[in-house]
């Protein structure tokens, strides 16, 4: 597991630069957005209301958009935990801590595509 | 005049000896410093005038030799490049961390040595070719435009003083992590248009414990006294490892 994970190490480090982009950068502007501008009246409430979320979350590109903003932060945050687990005196266990990590990122986007059948 | 820029300086320094003492210990001095010296002053002045019994390493006194970088109040720091006027009431001198202590204040490199010639600091070429030979005669040794030179200049800046080992939380985990002065400079070797030796060091920077290992800290940047920015040589590389892995994946074999 050890050097399967090395040797995907290249992947495993853009997707979780990616992830790192999306989360600090675009989620962080959504939640801006959602939490503060609409509620504060900066931006029009309207603009996200159901209808209108429901059809751009149902064209091909918003589908793509979504999964992007799901899947890349899991994949961040289950790297984000590998390096957590390795700085915590766990580099020996690494192969088998890393790889559960990164198959539950990816469960997770499945079990979420399942779900709302993307 | 001097007399009166001088102030009294409480100064923690960490004392092993390897004959004696099982673990190190700490001995203060109380000494009379002057506001224009820098801590290694200080600590040459504990040396000539206290305790001659004090170890310690340095050279320069202008922070290019790299052999005075010590931990200032738990701060990896070049003591020659120091104020003592930062420090108003307590210092405490301790050896680089990470590194195993040797004596008082001097540390045992050999473990960064291995690591930096195992990324070739020099200039490697395929083979010995009859154009390098004619060049010489010609026009000079290998030409080299500024905007090549700019682009590893600053890697070549390290003075391999070690203060990043000292930063680096990944080295204070895995000591096995060849660390950022050594990816720094065989980055800068990789980037250097004579140089073509590149796949030799690649192989070695996409091993483990290398390039990957790197959790971004940034620690390495932030301590150094020449700003080798060793963190962006880490990343770079890195995005060299992602880059010729996806040329692997649309070239045919040895197509990357």
């Amino acid at each position: 597991m050890k050097s399967l994970l090395l040797k995907l190490e290249p992947i495993i480090w853009l997707l979780f630069g990616a992830g790192l982009s999306i989360g600090t950068m675009l989620l962080t502007g959504f939640v801006l957005i959602v939490g503060l501008a609409m509620p504060m009246g900066l931006v029009d409430a309207g603009a996200l209301d159901y209808t209108r979320a429901y059809s751009l979350g149902s064209s091909l590109l918003g589908r793509l958009v979504l999964l992007g903003l799901i899947a890349l932060p899991l994949w961040k945050g289950a790297h984000h935990l590998r390096s957590l687990s390795i700085d915590f005196r766990g580099g020996d266990r690494d192969g088998i801590v890393g790889g559960l990590l990164y198959a539950v990122a990816v469960c997770s986007v499945i079990g979420i595509v399942a779900v709302i059948r993307l | 005049m001097m007399a009166e820029e001088a102030r009294t300086l409480t100064i923690e320094i960490t004392r092993f000896d390897p004959d004696r003492d099982e673990v190190p210990k700490t001995q203060e001095y109380e000494i009379q410093v002057q506001d224009d010296w820098k801590v290694l002053d200080a600590i040459n002045y504990i040396k000539d005038e206290v305790d001659p019994s004090l170890s310690h390493r340095w050279s320069c006194r202008m922070a290019v030799c790299g052999s005075c970088g010590m931990m200032l109040n738990g701060e990896p720091k070049l003591t020659c490049k120091t104020a003592l006027s930062d420090y108003d009431s307590k210092l405490k001198i301790e050896p680089l961390a990470n590194f195993p202590i040797v004596r008082d204040l001097v540390v045992d490199m050999d473990g960064f040595m291995e690591k930096f010639r195992k990324v070739k600091p020099w200039i490697v070429r395929a083979k010995e070719r009859a154009e390098d030979m004619e060049n010489l005669s010609e026009k000079g040794t290998f030409s080299q435009s500024p905007a090549q030179l700019a682009s590893f200049k600053q890697f070549s800046m390290c003075i391999n003083c070690l203060l990043c080992y000292a930063a680096c939380p990944v080295i204070a985990n895995e000591p096995e992590f060849i660390g950022p002065a050594a990816i720094a400079l065989g980055h800068r070797y990789n980037l250097d248009t004579r140089d073509e030796g590149d796949g030799q060091r690649n192989a070695i920077f996409r091993g483990e414990g290398t390039v990957f290992s790197c959790s971004f800290a940034n620690e390495c940047s932030e301590v150094c006294p020449k700003n080798v920015d060793p963190a962006a040589a880490v990343n770079q590389a890195k995005l060299g490892a992602v880059v010729d892995w996806a040329k692997g994946l649309i070239l045919p074999r040895g197509g990357a």
